[in-house]
């Protein structure tokens, strides 16, 4: 990198912080002050606990790496600095929730930057066993062959739920470049941020079919882009039967095949054992932490529940951290249960999120649940059908994750015919006692978008009410956060009666 | 401009409606219409015995009001298109459907389509996305599903000889074509782009036997002309459905000629001929496979990009303009590297985004002649 090159980086950062001081000086200061004002003693000290642990975590790459190598990679990566913003958003998830659910919450976000601190060092330290993955690809195998692995869409998810405008500049690259503009914002940003050349690359690349078609596209610009070898799973249409099971397994195996031919990394099978036990003592944990939720008032809620499954289920199935995560999420529901302490003690309305969330806004829920009352009991992204691995035999384990693959969040309601999608919705508000199906309409979600007129009539059907939220998954510009907010007010005041908890007249 | 010939105003009438008068003929004869939706389906297996095959078009579609109200106004216009014209009972007569999942708004396509009109026979092809002998082995398998789900619902003959007679018709159907289309390499071709898509265009949405006298008629007709075409740039069309002939007039007005179509609905690769020896389902699936070069296959950005510049050359061409519908995720995305490969290669590009049905005239005119000028042509 030339000095020029540097200087054109260093310099809107440099001529940004006189502007951010004043932000944080005007808004994060009188905000942090008012958000601590809410909180009980011990809810403070576990706030503060896992504040300080995240910035242990952020500290430790900083240091690991040194001040030189740390601005080299800050420079190569400048994404990195929306990182910091990390206990902002641990603040605001947090904000009006205690105890337990507190706590809950405050542990999905610091185990999110504790696993991220360790994919980042990832990158930093061991390129020669670095892998580039598409997101819906679980790194499970590539894992258990010892290699690195860097999902590209993960900080497309990760940088608006920091700041909302985090990933704007990498859509608008994208789109200039030529991709169209309707397409999902997240492989526009993903496309953006390799065109400005702010995302690492690996020895090969692995991609798929899935979820959508403006995903899958993606991958041959960002092939032409890297010029290293990519491997591409096909997960078929119909993917419930054994004949498509035994497909895909094999499709998985031509992929440990290429992984081993054009990587160091090599099968080992006792490894992927491990992980996949892991995998199944997060999921033996996953069922239980549902049982209790499905109790109303509900023990957890929300992001700890939606964010865990998110990031540990897809990034991280079977690592210590994500099982000793879900560990003491089960514990926590189940003390809140036995004590008979609700996570929200308005708990008004039950409701499902449907299709991808709101990373721009993650912390609507926390807003409609003070609000309103209406809690997120589980999501579209989190609820799947998988089962336990068969670990007894290698070809056991690939077929038990293909499975796992194919029936995955998103995977499952992407492809097949429309039962796949609709059939789980109704099963969830059974399964939940739910009151309410969210929608997320994202803009750039075709497949979605194509259904809600089936999904409407068969809500209307069984008296289900049903609110579908126009927004675009990453791109505050085409909905803002009060354009959301207005949706969900109009929605609670006209269908479900119930005016904002503030409004409400206590009867005498 | 020249003046529309006998052959030519029945090609249009043909795509007037979906129910065109070749359709209603063979109907009355006891033949069974199978409506279809992508160039991935072999024609041939819904052409045996008393089968024939209907590409689904709705052409002279007004609104999508109806379909919106399912599909919502952001998936691409062809299928909205098609929903509507499934709403209105334009496609009645078609007595089974084959559908292939080609991409996400295809998918929801077919299960609005079930749920809002149920078909009484409906198949869908799980298409795999890259091709390798284990695809096409998956592939076999899905043909011959088909293949029997067709028998046994229609019961037609769809054993190998039936098969094997449907693949040699397709065969001479399609070299006639071929030939019309050979016509087009000349350096002052006798016909233009409009006139061949239209002649294409009835021929995918009327029984093959019966349209191939009225090929020969306009290939005949077209070899008898006196002047050739007159025209400042020689132009590729390259994208995904184009079924209005109206939307190359108006590229043709301009002083553009469209001499090569590489999209679904085109004659470049889909018209290849299929081979005759050995298991003729398991040649469709290969012929399937060797046709396609939708960017649904996800392996093939390579030999789509080649396949454009093979055929650019071979046409003479002088500029490529590729077409994408409105919201089409498959093409609007993979055009970005395509556009980039093809100007490496020195070859101008134009990318034009589209509706289904005709519109923005004054606009589309527009783009193409600063394009033509663009060129130096």
């Amino acid at each position: 990198m030339t000095l020029k090159e540097m200087a054109r980086i260093v310099r809107p950062i440099l001529l940004g912080i006189p502007g951010q001081a004043r932000h944080i000086a005007q808004h994060d200061v009188p905000e942090l002050i008012r958000d601590v004002r809410g909180f009980t003693a011990r809810d403070f000290l576990v706030f503060s606990k896992y504040w300080l642990m995240c910035w242990l975590c952020i500290g430790k790459v900083v240091l690991r790496r040194g001040p030189i190598g740390f601005t080299r990679e800050l420079l190569r990566y400048p994404w990195m600095l929306h990182l910091l913003r990390v206990t902002k958003l641990m603040r605001r998830l947090a904000r009006g929730r205690h105890g337990g659910y507190l706590e809950s919450i405050c542990m999905a976000v610091y185990t999110v930057a504790a696993l991220l601190a360790e994919n980042l060092e990832e990158i930093f330290y061991h390129k020669d066993s670095l892998i580039i993955t598409e997101e819906m690809v679980p790194p499970d195998i590539a894992r258990a062959m010892g290699l690195n692995v860097w999902m590209l869409e993960v900080m497309g998810i990760l940088l608006p739920m920091l700041s909302p405008e985090g990933t704007l500049k990498y859509i608008d690259e994208a789109e200039n470049a030529g991709i169209n503009p309707d397409a999902c914002s997240l492989p526009k940003a993903t496309v953006g941020m390799i065109l400005k050349g702010h995302m690492p690359t690996g020895l090969a690349m692995v991609s798929s079919n899935m979820p959508c078609d403006a995903g899958m596209a993606s991958y041959s610009y960002i092939e032409q882009e890297y010029g290293i070898p990519t491997y591409r799973l096909d997960v078929p249409h119909n993917f419930t039967d054994e004949r498509a099971e035994r497909l895909f397994a094999e499709d998985l195996k031509g992929m440990i095949a290429f992984l081993e031919k054009h990587t160091p990394g090599r099968m080992d099978w006792d490894r992927l054992k491990e992980i996949c036990e892991g995998r199944n003592r997060m999921l033996e944990l996953e069922l239980e932490l549902w049982d209790m939720i499905r109790l109303r008032p509900a023990p957890l809620a929300a992001e700890a529940v939606i964010l865990s499954h998110m990031w540990h289920f897809n990034l991280w199935a079977g690592h210590k951290l994500s099982i000793r995560h879900y560990e003491r999420l089960v514990e926590l529901a189940r003390r809140n249960l036995a004590e008979g302490v609700p996570a929200m003690e308005n708990e008004r309305f039950r409701a499902v999120l449907w299709n991808p969330p709101f990373p721009h806004f993650i912390d609507i829920f926390n807003r409609c649940e003070r609000d309103f009352g209406v809690v997120l009991i589980n999501d579209s992204m989190t609820y799947n059908h998988h089962t336990p691995i068969d670990t007894s035999t290698p070809d056991s384990m690939v077929r038990g994750l293909s499975t796992v693959i194919m029936q995955g969040p998103m995977v499952r309601h992407t492809r097949g015919p429309a039962q796949n999608y609709l059939d789980d919705i109704f099963r969830m508000v059974k399964q939940f006692d739910l009151d309410m199906v969210w929608v997320a309409n994202h803009v750039g979600c075709k497949s979605g978008q194509a259904i809600n007129g089936i999904l409407r009539e068969k809500c209307r059907a069984q008296r289900i009410p049903l609110l579908v939220l126009d927004y675009d998954l990453l791109d505050p510009r085409i909905v803002s956060q009060d354009g959301m907010m207005n949706q969900v007010e109009f929605f609670m005041e006209n269908v479900m009666k119930a005016p904002r908890l503030d409004q409400e007249t206590i009867p005498c | 401009m020249r003046m529309p010939t006998k052959t030519m105003r029945l090609f249009d009438d043909l795509l007037e409606s979906p129910q065109n008068t070749l359709v209603e003929q063979a109907s009355q004869d006891g033949r069974i219409p199978i409506g279809y939706s992508c160039a991935i389906v072999p024609e041939p297996l819904i052409m045996a015995d008393r089968l024939f095959p209907v590409r689904l078009h709705a052409t002279g579609v007004t609104g999508t009001e109806m379909a919106d109200n399912y599909l919502s106004s952001f998936v691409c216009s062809y299928t909205r298109s098609l929903l509507e014209f499934a709403m209105d009972d334009r496609y009645e007569y078609i007595q089974g459907w084959v559908f292939v999942p080609s991409c996400a708004h295809m998918q929801r396509l077919i299960d609005n389509l079930e749920y809002l009109r149920k078909p009484a026979f409906s198949h869908v092809i799980d298409v795999p996305r890259k091709v390798n002998d284990v695809t096409i082995a998956w592939m076999v398998e899905e043909l011959s599903m088909l293949a029997e789900n067709l028998s046994s619902h229609f019961s037609v003959d769809l054993g190998d000889e039936s098969l094997s007679r449907a693949i040699a018709e397709w065969n001479s159907f399609t070299e006639i074509v071929r030939s019309v289309g050979e016509l087009r390499k000349r350096t002052h071709p006798p016909l233009t782009g409009t006139e061949f898509h239209t002649m294409l265009m009835s021929t995918l949405a009327s029984p093959k036997d019966l349209i191939i006298p009225k090929i020969l008629d306009f290939k005949q007709e077209v070899q008898q002309r006196g002047s050739p075409v007159d025209y400042r740039a020689r132009l590729m069309l390259v994208g995904g459905h184009l079924h209005d002939p109206g939307f190359i007039r108006i590229i043709e007005s301009q002083g553009g000629l469209v001499v090569a179509d590489r999209f679904c609905t085109g004659s470049i690769p889909g018209l290849m001929p299929i081979e005759m020896n050995g298991d003729p389902i398991r040649n469709l699936a290969e012929h399937s496979f060797r046709k396609t070069l939708c960017p649904r296959m996800m392996e093939e950005f390579h030999r789509r990009v080649e396949s454009i510049i093979e055929t650019a050359r071979e046409y003479k061409v002088d500029g490529v303009v590729i077409e994408i519908i409105k919201f089409c995720d498959l093409w609007g995305v993979d055009a970005m590297p395509l556009i980039t490969a093809l100007r490496k290669q020195g070859i101008p590009v134009l990318k034009l985004e589209r509706e289904y049905r005709l519109g923005s005239e004054g606009q589309l005119r527009t783009r193409v002649q600063a394009f033509i000028e663009s060129m130096g042509t």
